[in-house]
């Protein structure tokens, strides 16, 4: 901050003292100090002078007239009556509060109906499976068999014959697919013997069944 | 402070405690106290007379409410005040913060038995103080006009005393500019503010 004082340290304290020697807050030796250095400065003196002119003015009575009576009953009658002025405004809050609730309660209804809807329409099945989850039931004694892709189908179709296996479930993303034995006259370690031994069979494994 | 603020305080604080307990004489009291230096107070932030009779009651209304939580940590004048500035704010934030034409004033004028002199002052400062922003006008009327010190206008105006410091030095310059050309006179120095 600069001060409008060009003619020295003692005119700029001059003029920081005289608002609290006018309001007569300052210390005597301010006061004092503030007078002696007055009657050698004109133009300080000048300042104070017109300083002290408003204070005078701004003390003067103000032009507003206000009646304080009416005022104070006024506000009696607001204290009288709390109960009156605040109702309904609480009543008015109240309402806008409730309303907004019921609408973000309506709009998540619809939301989660919605929501509800499509998931229930879409019924598929998962498409990963958790360890803890039980795998569609397997028929005993079944075996995953992955045929070379050369072989034919009439291949494919006559060895399963001979062996009398009938396809349950498969082909799946690798090719494999799942047999079971039509009789239960071979066992099945026998028959996974045989599917290993035949042309075209890459793999044959026993289904273990937890 | 000086013993007459001292002994101010002491009555204000009383009558605060009188009101913690419902006392509606106490209000009264303290009412009338306050009512013509508030009025004063908050003619320098609007003219509007309709405006600052709402204010007036809008802070003894929030006075009367909080007597009880009154902490003492400041002069009772400068919390009622302070009130009374956050009310004026808010209200010319309701009602727009420009003043309206004197005109609307007449019928609200002090008497025309004014002395002559004072109706010239009173001029000479209206002009004066149309010059400056709402806040500075506040800042000269609480260390003026009511005699705050810079920590009071601090504490009701709720900013640092830096920023008072600023305001009232602002307001200041301004004054001195103006007041001796409204006054007729040729200013008493030019602003050499570098």
């Amino acid at each position: 901050m600069t001060y409008p004082m060009d003619t020295g340290q003692d005119c700029l304290r001059a003029w920081e003292a005289m608002p609290w020697v006018l309001q007569e807050s300052a210390s005597p030796e301010q006061s004092e100090w503030l007078d002696y250095h007055l009657v050698r400065c004109a133009s300080c003196r000048a300042e104070f002078e017109q300083q002290t002119r408003l204070r005078i003015a701004l003390s003067l009575p103000t032009e507003i007239q206000l009646d304080a009576n009416a005022g104070l009953k006024r506000l009696m009658d607001r204290i009288d009556a709390p109960e009156r002025e605040e109702t309904p405004h609480r009543l008015r809050s109240g309402s806008w509060l409730t309303r907004g609730l019921v609408a973000a309660v309506l709009v998540q209804a619809i939301a989660l109906s919605a929501l509800g809807v499509k998931l229930w329409s879409i019924n598929d099945a998962p498409a990963y499976r958790t360890l803890s989850q039980v795998s569609a039931p397997v028929a005993p004694g079944s075996i995953r068999v992955v045929p070379d892709a050369s072989m034919t189908l009439t291949d494919w179709n006559a060895l399963l014959h001979s062996l009398r296996l009938q396809v349950v479930s498969g082909p799946n993303d690798v090719g494999a697919y799942t047999v079971a034995p039509t009789n239960s006259t071979t066992t099945t370690p026998q028959i996974v013997q045989q599917l290993r031994t035949a042309r075209g069979i890459r793999l044959a494994e026993p289904v273990v069944t937890p | 402070m000086n013993e007459a603020t001292i002994d101010a305080d002491a009555t204000d604080r009383m009558l605060l405690q009188r009101m913690s307990t419902g006392d509606r004489v106490a209000l009264s009291t303290l009412y009338h106290s306050y009512h013509g230096r508030l009025c004063r107070f908050l003619s320098r932030l609007t003219r509007r007379t309709d405006v600052i009779e709402e204010v007036v009651n809008d802070c003894f209304w929030i006075v009367w409410q909080k007597s009880g939580e009154f902490r003492g940590d400041s002069r009772v004048s400068t919390w009622i005040m302070g009130i009374a500035y956050r009310c004026g704010l808010k209200a010319l934030r309701q009602h727009g913060d420009e003043p309206v034409e004197d005109d609307a004033l007449s019928d609200d004028r002090a008497p025309s038995s004014d002395p002559d002199e004072d109706r010239e002052l009173r001029d000479w400062l209206s002009k004066g103080l149309d010059r400056l922003s709402a806040d500075q006008r506040v800042v000269v009327e609480l260390v003026y006009g009511v005699g705050h010190s810079l920590d009071d206008v601090a504490a009701i105006m709720q900013c640092p005393v830096g920023t008072v410091k600023a305001r009232l030095f602002h307001a200041r310059v301004k004054l001195r500019n103006v007041l001796p050309t409204l006054a007729g006179e040729s200013p008493v120095m030019k602003e050499s503010v570098s």
